[in-house]
């Protein structure tokens, strides 16, 4: 349990967050604060069972079929990891609690971190890898909220977008090398996985895995050439980039290359991917860090290239490779986090980040200057501090390689190439910032930040120099527990100690430092040579071509399907809808005429065919006289009810009489602000060709549905004929279908009417109309607005009308009725006292909003789903009692039945929201002077 | 008895619904086809009570009862029409 | 009797597509509304036609029609009713904003004598 609540403790705390952060910013900070605390509580009672070696998985059945379960897992690495993300979070909170000015709103940054946190947190303690893979897209998806925060800066937005793609692109490889892998071994747990290593090494699918696998790695965790993205996520507040950039979100990828190391490592492939590209790595972020300006830049290029080294570790497939790799995650960490906070209190307190200009800050801030020393001489491997013995550790796992590859010896020059420049950025970023002179023209005047904001760097700047001098007593049990979660196995010897003697790797760091010190020395030409280069080496070319192709071939075939003319595009539909039914008509070589039975021809039926022909044949004929046209239209609806009728279909007879007349009111109602003719466009061969389309679209329908009809029915009516009462309580089958069988059908419909009522009436807000002010033939309009007689008669009509309706609600569980046609005659007898009696007359009597109408009706039909929930059935599961009635009879009463009368509220609500609207813009375009009287 | 009935009451209501037709597709004006379609919805009734009478079904009643309200609305939403223009107002 | 429904649901299908190729608004909708008359008759003949047999159960009746369907078709009808009620408020908004009642929308302003 207590790795399900750590994992979903800040996602829950995101939005405890968010409306703690209207109160101020210290409420805020606190409880960021207390949530990074609450989760880690639920991890402490763990920790010491991690320490002892066992591996902790916790399984939620969620998809077992799918191989999908909620599994949680904590070993060593988990742990270590864990623990980084909580704790540097922590400081994190504190640090940007004074980073930000008060026009920031905190409250946004805090609810983006804690999302990340919960997202990281999910990643490294997830034993299910599509579970893993869904936090890890999650982490994509809150660090680009993270790193946009700043919104209205094109570069953060900018960034942001970028970081999205590249590691989203990278999610999506992974995410087809965790499928493959888990076909491979039958299994998404990560159990099963990393004791199938031979399996999935000997698998020919391995290479194209193993690929997929590494693209996401890579992505995440910025190696080359897919870098480019760290540098432009700068434009991060620095709080950010300490806790994203430094320990957590780049570190993703070396953590997934960790975790899998013991199934795909150990291959020559592996070895020579993921070494070049960490070689590569690191060299080019150590070179281009020493060139850049920005503060900010420096460290980005420089974590590139530390993460490099730690996947460049990872590749050389050791196990004391893997130990080392470890260990500079945690060592870079701390140092790179805390000279990222002071990267930020410098430029919080200067306004500028660029090095050029902040110049001798060690006069100013003497001991923030302390505190980046340190850290800075981590980052160079100096020794007594932490990152030397990390890197101590690097440079003799690759003397190792030497003797085991072909040109093995480059692996060690390259490592103190790349050593020597790290030297020398480091040796930069505290030479130009604290000393090189005066400053220049700096927008504020710098001066010791707050204390508070000094405390988060001087907790990581003394882990580092415990862990550089103390080792054994520090951070050795952790590292232990953390490499063994990674192997899988038994440790390989090894000691870290800061004295082995004067062995070659010692000596490959005195080259390195001295290197580093000549380098920045002679810096002067390099820099020359660099501003000559600027701009010509960059990373990010190739992608801005890859976006700006993706966007141009977007638009190509958007320029070419969208032919901008809704004619020409539904031509085109109905063609093709008409190949496609031709092709399996051709396809399917049987008879059009099946062997069902036939009814016989009456000559009644023959009649109101003729009848139905005439009038559809008289829409299309008279169409440019838009007033018959939609009364022929109303004579075909009443025709097709008939239709209905006659085929044994009362309640379909009874819905499509009521919607045709609400249709005619409605089409009426437009037609008002519309042309009354519709002018003589088309040519000749125009017509000609679309009553070809049309008559050969008619036609293969009319096939179609022959070919059906006369074929024998099967069906699985059955079921709900004889379910129907027994189950359901009610003998209308098609209403028991509707509210019971299939309630949720009918509750996801009437969605959709309410939607579609309140989108009309969102479209209707404001729109305001040109109203002709004489009818089509010239003719002024009557002035008597509401004639007395029809007035009247309409007021006699309401009860009546409701009373039909009442009846057909009531009884629509039985017989022929139900909520829909209810709705429907009610929504008419209402609408009719608008038309009669005039709007003002009707809204003094009845309410005018309808929303609540609407909302009553979905909320009354999901709270009868929700009581059965509640009663231990399954959502909608309805039933019933009899009773009886004095003057009704027996009566049955359905929990259905209060279904249906939520199905009622909505149509009647929708139905009036829509018309009333409609009607009311009549009143809003019409001119002042002709006022209705 | 009903069995004679019946067809000829068909036959009689078949030839106005004919006739009604007739006029609702030649007008020749806008209120001669509304008061046609409401003369047919009369027709309709009539078919569906005879259906139902020679069905010895009840069902079909409550059809025509709707056909009988809805068709009078769709009459005064048409006429209003012709008069307003604007029918709610 | 088959026969017969057959033709009738390619009539309507028919004249709905041709209505639904016009260039104005207002006999587009009118087409999809004769076409949604096609389709709603075309998923109800799916059942297969039966006469005086309506699903609703009694003691004594002989068969039943498919009830599936119909319950289908009926919510499709409600449904249509709003879809063409959301279709005519676009050609009213479009009308409104761009000053004539075609369907593409970019042709000449019509005259304002012809239209009332």
């Amino acid at each position: 349990m207590n790795l399900l609540l750590c994992v979903i403790t800040p996602f829950l705390g995101a939005a405890l967050v968010a409306a703690v952060a209207r109160l101020g910013t210290w409420q805020a900070a606190a409880a960021a604060a207390g949530v990074t605390l609450a989760a880690g509580a639920w991890l402490a009672p763990l920790v010491g069972g991690t320490f002892q070696g066992t591996t902790l998985i916790e399984r939620y059945t969620w998809m077992p079929r799918e191989g999908l379960d909620l599994t949680f897992r904590l070993d060593g690495f988990g742990l270590l990891f864990a623990l980084m993300i909580l704790g540097i979070g922590l400081l994190v909170i504190l640090y940007a609690r004074w980073y930000f000015s008060p026009q920031d709103r905190l409250g946004r940054f805090y609810t983006g971190m804690m999302l990340f946190m919960g997202s990281m947190l999910g990643v490294v303690l997830s034993e299910n890898l599509i579970q893993l893979l869904i936090f890890w897209e999650l982490t994509s998806l809150s660090s680009f909220l993270l790193i946009s925060y700043w919104q209205q800066r094109t570069e953060a937005r900018q960034g942001a977008r970028m970081a999205l793609t590249v590691t989203g692109m990278g999610g999506l490889a992974l995410l087809g090398g965790i499928l493959l892998l888990g076909q491979i071994t039958g299994s998404y747990d990560l159990s099963v996985v990393l004791a199938a290593g031979d399996q999935v090494r000997a698998h020919p699918l391995y290479l194209p895995t193993l690929l997929l696998i590494l693209l996401g790695a890579f992505t995440k965790s910025a190696q080359f050439p897919f870098h480019f993205w760290l540098p432009n996520a700068m434009a991060a507040p620095t709080p950010v980039s300490a806790y994203l950039h430094s320990a957590t979100m780049v570190k993703a990828g070396v953590f997934l290359l960790a975790r899998l190391f013991p199934t795909l490592s150990g291959t020559p492939e592996w070895t020579w991917i993921v070494s070049l590209t960490g070689l590569t790595t690191l060299l080019i972020g150590a070179v281009f860090a020493l060139f850049k300006h920005d503060l900010k830049g420096l460290l980005a290029y420089s974590t590139i290239s530390h993460l490099g080294l730690i996947t460049l570790l990872f590749g050389l497939g050791t196990p004391l490779a893997a130990l080392a790799g470890v260990f500079h995650i945690i060592n870079h960490a701390t140092f790179k986090a805390s000279l990222f906070m002071a990267a930020g209190i410098i430029d919080h307190e200067t306004g500028t980040r660029d090095m050029r200009r902040i110049n001798g800050m060690w006069g100013v801030m003497p001991y923030t200057a302390t505190l980046a020393m340190v850290a800075a001489a981590a980052m160079a491997g100096v020794p007594l501090f932490n990152g030397f013995l990390s890197k101590e550790m690097f440079f003799t796992e690759t003397l190792g390689t030497v003797a085991q590859l072909r040109f093995g010896w480059l692996l060690p020059l390259t490592a103190i190439v790349a050593g020597i420049f790290a030297v020398a950025y480091s040796l930069r970023f505290i030479h130009d910032v604290f000393f090189n002179g005066a400053p220049i023209d700096l927008p504020r005047t710098p001066h010791e930040p707050s204390r508070w904001m000094r405390l988060p760097v001087e907790v990581l700047v003394a882990l580092c120099l415990l862990v550089g001098m103390l080792p054994a007593l520090t951070v050795e049990p952790l590292l232990a527990i953390a490499a063994r979660g990674v192997l899988q196995g038994p440790l390989p010897p090894h000691s870290i100690a800061i004295w082995h003697g004067f062995t070659p790797a010692l000596w490959m760091s005195l080259i390195a430092l001295t290197g580093g010190v000549l380098v920045y020395e002679g810096r002067r030409p390099l820099f020359a040579l660099a501003a000559r280069l600027e701009g010509r080496l960059e990373a990010r070319r190739p992608y801005d071509w890859l976006v700006a192709g993706v966007f141009g071939v977007a638009r190509w075939v958007t320029v070419r399907l969208d032919l901008a003319s809704l004619q020409r595009m539904l031509f085109l539909f109905v063609l093709s809808a008409l190949a496609l039914g031709m092709a399996g008509f051709w396809s399917a070589p049987m008879p059009l005429t099946g062997a069902g039975p036939l009814l016989p021809f009456d000559p009644v039926s023959l009649l109101v065919a003729l009848g139905l022909a005439a009038c559809t044949a008289s829409v299309v004929v008279l169409h440019r006289s838009r007033l018959i046209a939609l009364i022929l239209l109303g004579a075909v609806g009443l025709i097709v009810s008939l239709i209905f009728a006659k085929f044994s279909a009362p309640d379909l007879a009874l819905t499509q009489l009521s919607v045709e007349v609400v249709t005619i009111v409605l089409l009426l109602l437009a037609l008002y602000f519309l042309p009354q003719s519709t002018p003589a466009e088309s040519s000749r061969p125009r017509q000609v060709r679309d009553l070809l389309l049309a008559l050969a679209a008619g036609g293969g329908n009319a096939a179609l549905a022959w070919a059906v009809l006369t074929r024998p029915a099967e069906s699985i009516a059955d079921w709900f004929l004889t379910h129907s009462l027994p189950g359901g309580g009610g003998a209308n089958v098609v209403n028991v279908i509707l509210v019971d069988f299939r309630g949720f059908d009918t509750l996801g419909e009437i969605t959709v009417l309410a939607l579609a009522g309140l989108g009309i009436y969102a479209m209707l807000d404001g729109l305001r109309l040109p109203a002709p002010a004489a009818d089509a033939q010239g003719r002024a309009w009557d002035p008597d607005a509401h004639p007395l007689i029809m007035a009247s008669l309409v007021r006699l009509l309401l009860p009546l009308a409701l009373l039909v309706a009442v009846y057909i609600l009531l009884r629509g569980h039985q017989l022929p009725g139900g909520g829909f046609i209810a709705g429907l005659v009610t929504a008419v007898a209402l609408i009719m006292q608008y038309l009669a009696n005039g709007v003002a007359w009707t809204r003094a009597r009845l309410p005018a909003n309808l929303h609540p109408l609407i909302a009553a009706g979905l909320l009354i039909a999901t709270m009868t789903g929700l009581g059965s929930l509640a009663l231990g059935y399954p959502f909608l599961t309805s039933s019933f009692v009899h009773f009886h009635w004095a003057l009704v009879g027996d009566f049955e009463l359905a929990s259905a039945m209060a279904f249906d009368l939520g199905v009622y509220l909505v149509v009647v609500g929708a139905t009036l929201l829509i018309l009333i609207h409609l009607g009311l813009v009549h009143d809003l375009s019409r001119p002042p002077a002709e006022e209705p009287r | 008895m009903l069995s004679i009935a019946i067809p000829i009451a068909f036959a009689l209501v078949g030839t106005a619904f004919t006739l009604t037709l007739w006029r609702l597709l030649i007008g020749p004006s806008v209120p001669d086809r509304i008061l046609a379609l409401d003369t047919l919805a009369v027709n309709a009734i009539a078919l569906l009570v005879l259906f139902g009478i020679a069905q010895d079904s009840a069902v079909y009643f409550e059809a025509a009862i709707l056909i009988a309200l809805m068709g009078f609305v769709g009459t005064v939403a048409l006429c209003k029409y012709l008069l307003r223009g604007d029918i709610i107002e | 009797m088959e026969a017969l429904l057959a033709l009738m649901i390619g009539l309507l299908t028919a004249a709905g597509v041709y209505l639904l190729l016009r260039a104005r608004t207002f006999p587009v909708v009118l087409g999809l509304s004769l076409l949604s008359y096609a389709v709603n008759l075309f998923l109800f003949a799916m059942g297969r036609l039966q006469i005086g047999r309506p699903p609703i159960v009694t003691a004594t009746a002989a068969g039943y029609t498919d009830p599936l369907p119909q319950a289908l078709v009926l919510t499709a009808i409600v449904i249509g009713f709003a879809m063409t009620a959301f279709v005519i408020m676009l050609a009213l908004k479009a009308r409104a904003e761009l000053g004539n009642d075609h369907v593409d929308g970019l042709h000449e302003p019509e005259v304002r004598d012809t239209d009332s």
